[in-house]
């Protein structure tokens, strides 16, 4: 039985085309002086608590193979250094696009994906070319967003623009939303993989009654039911891109996990708008994001919490050395009002970023990121609202 | 480029003309810079005669084909090559000719015939950023601008002549770039400087990007 099948399944091995790729990122870093939300803190950078240290932080391989000309499959896992050592799948899917020799051309996904809100993370491990900490938009997907199910797209392909459609069914995210109500944003690259457990403040630990550290993993499915997430981008040759996606996890905000810490479901939806242009060899982006996130784990309680984030980024996207520079904005904002202490917070930052790429498998970062934020939450510390912070990166990227 | 024409071939189809000039075009973007792979097509009064139709190769190596934009007659075929270890499935939808074939490593397609005159543009369905067009013209004169931007047109009957250029980096749907110039006895120049859009082939350096 086993020589058949492997006889069945030799011309596909041998016809097969397989690529394997993998990354190693070790930073020199100057850490913001909060405590990182990584530790527990409530500081919006990966690396905090201040100081100056050297660290390997992430490691990771890609595969990508070629089972027939339509079907390709992926398949990212990944090592993390930062706030607890940990290995996890970052995404692994199955694409069936079959060949048009007409304009439309359709293709599925199967697996689990990254919903397409990112018009940054489009480098190996979910990162970004241009900068080595992502956006608060981008930052907080890659935190707890993964879509694990079906997703099809259809493109209509013009002489001078491209029509495309995305809709998926997905389930194993009822938890997405927690940190932006509970911790808010971040400027980060700390992404998690499938089976991470990320970390809630110690404010809210404490406050919560729980033990610290609290974690929790943002890829569980409570309540059976399934999110979705629909959008269209619209490519004008020599103009740009523009795309809109709208995501609704569709968790049933009364419900929670088994066992005996269970995680409580997050009902979060949201907008994202994004536009991508070039000038010459300049990249133009942005992004907005606007949603919500709801609990109702008791009949006599339940909060809601409104979360918007934005920005801007500017990058040259040819030649050895490539500039970026990125704005951005961020707020959120617990419902109702009549809530004891309820959590807001605004804020904005800005990143400065320098790519210097002497060889195909080399990137060096030199990277400054400055928060200014105001989040009450810091007030349950003893510490002020309002905070100045600055994250200094040398990152040494090495693609082998 | 540089394009010649026998003088006894010109005098037998241009009976007219005593005398013959050379043009050079050089066409660049608007920094100044050389704008290589741009179709410069030149008619006026008569023209060469036709040849044998001819089959091009387009290879693919280091998932990109080679060349990037390729000049054909109607009637010509072309055939791709695949010099990757991986497969290719190149395809067109292009109104001038659509085709599909799927190519192993090593392998090419048999000829494919370019009847129609028109861009086509063609891609792979496995690696979505490679792309190479297909420039079919019945044009007396045509060249492709060198490493240089030049392409230069040897022994034209002396005349007048109408010079077009055409580049996959123009913006889709706008007349291409034209300009009348008297040929005669000295040398002729011309020169375009061409608003290109990015080119939205993939920086071969760059091994971060995702590929599928």
């Amino acid at each position: 039985m086993a020589l058949a099948a492997c006889a069945a399944l030799a011309p596909l091995a041998r016809a097969a085309d397989v690529d394997v790729r993998g990354w190693l990122d070790c930073r020199l870093v100057g850490r913001a002086d909060e405590r990182s939300y990584a530790d527990g803190g409530l500081g919006k950078t990966r690396f905090g608590g201040g100081g100056v240290d050297a660290t390997c932080a992430q490691a990771g391989v890609a595969f990508d193979a070629v089972l027939a000309p339509a079907l390709a499959a992926h398949a990212q896992l990944q090592y993390q250094a930062t706030g607890r050592d940990e290995a996890s799948l970052l995404d692994a899917w199955l694409r069936y696009r079959p060949v048009s020799t007409t304009p439309l051309r359709w293709s599925v996904r199967l697996g689990a994906f990254f919903p397409p809100v990112s018009l940054e993370n489009d480098a190996l491990g979910w990162s970004s070319p241009w900068t080595l900490s992502s956006s608060a938009i981008n930052a907080w997907v890659g935190e707890e967003l993964r879509g694990i199910g079906a997703e099809g797209t259809f493109e209509w392909r013009g002489e001078r623009s491209t029509f495309a459609g995305v809709f998926a069914l997905v389930r194993s995210n009822d938890p997405a939303g927690e940190l932006l109500a509970a911790r808010g944003w971040s400027i980060s690259d700390l992404v998690s993989g499938l089976g991470s457990r990320v970390r809630e403040p110690d404010a809210y630990a404490r406050d919560e009654d729980e033990a610290v550290p609290l974690r929790f993993n943002p890829f569980l499915e409570n309540d059976g039911r399934l999110g979705w997430y629909a959008g269209a981008s619209w490519e004008t040759r020599g103009v740009g891109t523009i795309s809109l996606l709208r995501y609704d996890n569709e968790a049933d905000p009364a419900s929670r996990s088994r066992g005996t810490s269970p995680v409580l479901s997050w009902h979060t939806d949201f907008w994202s708008l994004g536009a991508q242009s070039r000038v010459g060899d300049v990249v133009l982006l942005g992004q907005a994001m606007s949603g919500s996130t709801a609990i109702a784990p008791s009949p006599f309680f339940a909060t809601h919490t409104d979360f918007r984030a934005a920005y801007l980024l500017a990058a040259r996207d040819r030649g050895a050395w490539r500039p970026a520079v990125r704005i951005d904005a961020f707020s959120t904002d617990q419902l109702p009002r009549s809530i004891d202490g309820r959590v807001r917070e605004h804020g904005s930052a800005l990143t400065v970023a320098l790519n210097w790429r002497p060889r195909a498998w080399l990137r060096v970062t030199g990277e400054a990121l400055h928060v200014r934020s105001w989040r009450n939450q810091r007030e349950l510390e003893g510490l002020p609202a309002q905070r100045d912070d600055t994250q200094l990166q040398l990152g040494l990227r090495v693609i082998f | 480029m540089r394009v010649g024409l026998p003088a006894m071939a010109a005098w037998v189809c241009v009976s007219s003309v005593t005398t013959a000039g050379e043009l050079d075009v050089v066409v660049v973007d608007l920094h100044g810079a050389p704008a290589t792979d741009a179709v410069v097509s030149v008619h006026g009064r008569g023209a060469p005669p036709a040849r044998e139709a001819v089959t091009r190769a387009i290879d693919q190596h280091d998932e990109t084909f080679i060349p990037y934009v390729e000049v054909f007659r109607p009637g010509d075929r072309v055939v791709f090559h695949n010099s990757d270890r991986t497969r290719h499935h190149v395809y067109s939808f292009a109104p001038a000719k659509s085709f599909e074939f799927v190519i192993a490593p090593g392998g090419e397609t048999p000829p494919v015939v370019l009847d129609r005159t028109g861009e086509i543009a063609v891609g792979c369905n496995i690696h979505d950023r490679m792309i190479t067009h297909l420039y079919v013209s019945d044009a007396p004169w045509i060249a492709k601008s060198d490493a240089r931007g030049r392409a230069v047109f040897d022994a034209l009957p002396a005349g007048r002549y109408t010079v077009s250029v055409w580049h996959p980096q123009l913006r889709p749907g706008k007349a291409e770039p034209e300009q009348a110039i008297d040929v005669g006895g000295e040398a002729a120049s011309l020169r375009f400087s061409l608003p290109l859009l990015a080119d939205p082939r993939p920086d071969p350096d760059d091994r971060e990007r995702t590929r599928y």
